[in-house]
């Protein structure tokens, strides 16, 4: 039973566990921001090198640690210097003007900002300092979003992505992206 | 948290190293501590086992 304060995992956490089972390496030090209840993190143990979590809600970090995980209280990877070999993230991505903002914790799992890119242009921007060099980053993104504009901006922070799962969801398709260093662009 | 964690994790503000203060532990997990930033003087908390890195719950020297 999850505190009503906690995202419970759905289809996009789903996608994004069988996303990542498929992309891990037994040598890999995971790191999964923003884990919620910890579901999609609790699944890559056994299957990793190590796996912490982080959160900024207190409630899903003890979520996370019951789960045996270890995790962090703090925002995306702000307190950790890694180096992560593979690096997952479920961001808030709902387009969320300012008057339907709900002011609790549940905002910071679902409330993308007006464009539902405004966690995901933080994460990308920050990511690289605790990705290691040939590091692998996997992010859900819904249609909601825009995949395209999410590359994009992946892009402009030094990454090349592509495509390695996707769900249709009712009116929405979910979409796991798989982001590396775009190493011919690195020094250029 | 386990001690083992300390090798990655830094402080959230100027991303130097920490120093782990152990107030109560049980073989290699750690329930209650600090852990301080000589850097910028601060302290935070590891409550439950839980080391809490966010920086506007930590506390000034």
């Amino acid at each position: 039973m999850l505190p009503d304060q906690v995202y419970s995992p759905a289809e996009d956490s789903h996608l994004l566990l069988r996303a990542a089972l498929a992309e891990v390496r037994e040598t890999d030090r995971v790191l999964e921001v923003g884990t919620g209840s910890g579901y999609v993190a609790a699944g890559m143990l056994g299957r990793a090198a190590m796996v912490t979590a982080t959160d900024i809600n207190p409630f899903a970090v003890g979520c996370a640690r019951a789960r045996g995980v270890a995790a962090v209280w703090t925002d995306l990877a702000a307190g950790l210097c890694g180096p992560f070999d593979l690096i997952l993230f479920n961001p808030p991505y709902l387009p969320t003007a300012p008057e339907e903002r709900m002011d609790d914790w549940m905002e910071y799992a679902l409330d993308g900002g007006p464009t539902g890119r405004v966690v995901i242009e933080r994460f990308a921007a920050e990511i690289g300092r605790v990705l290691a060099p040939f590091g692998r980053v996997l992010l859900l993104v819904s249609s909601l979003t825009g995949l395209d504009a999410v590359r994009e901006l992946f892009a402009r922070a030094g990454f090349i992505s592509f495509v390695v799962d996707e769900e249709r969801v009712e009116d929405e398709t979910l979409y796991v992206i798989r982001a590396m260093r775009d190493l011919c662009r690195m020094g250029a | 948290m386990r001690k083992s964690l300390m090798e990655i994790l830094c402080c959230p503000v100027c991303k130097g190293d920490l120093e782990l203060i152990v107030v109560e532990e049980s073989g290699e997990e750690v329930l209650e501590g600090t852990l301080r930033c000589a850097a910028c003087r601060v302290d935070y908390p590891v409550s439950e086992g839980i080391p809490n890195l966010l920086p506007e719950t930590a506390c000034e020297d």
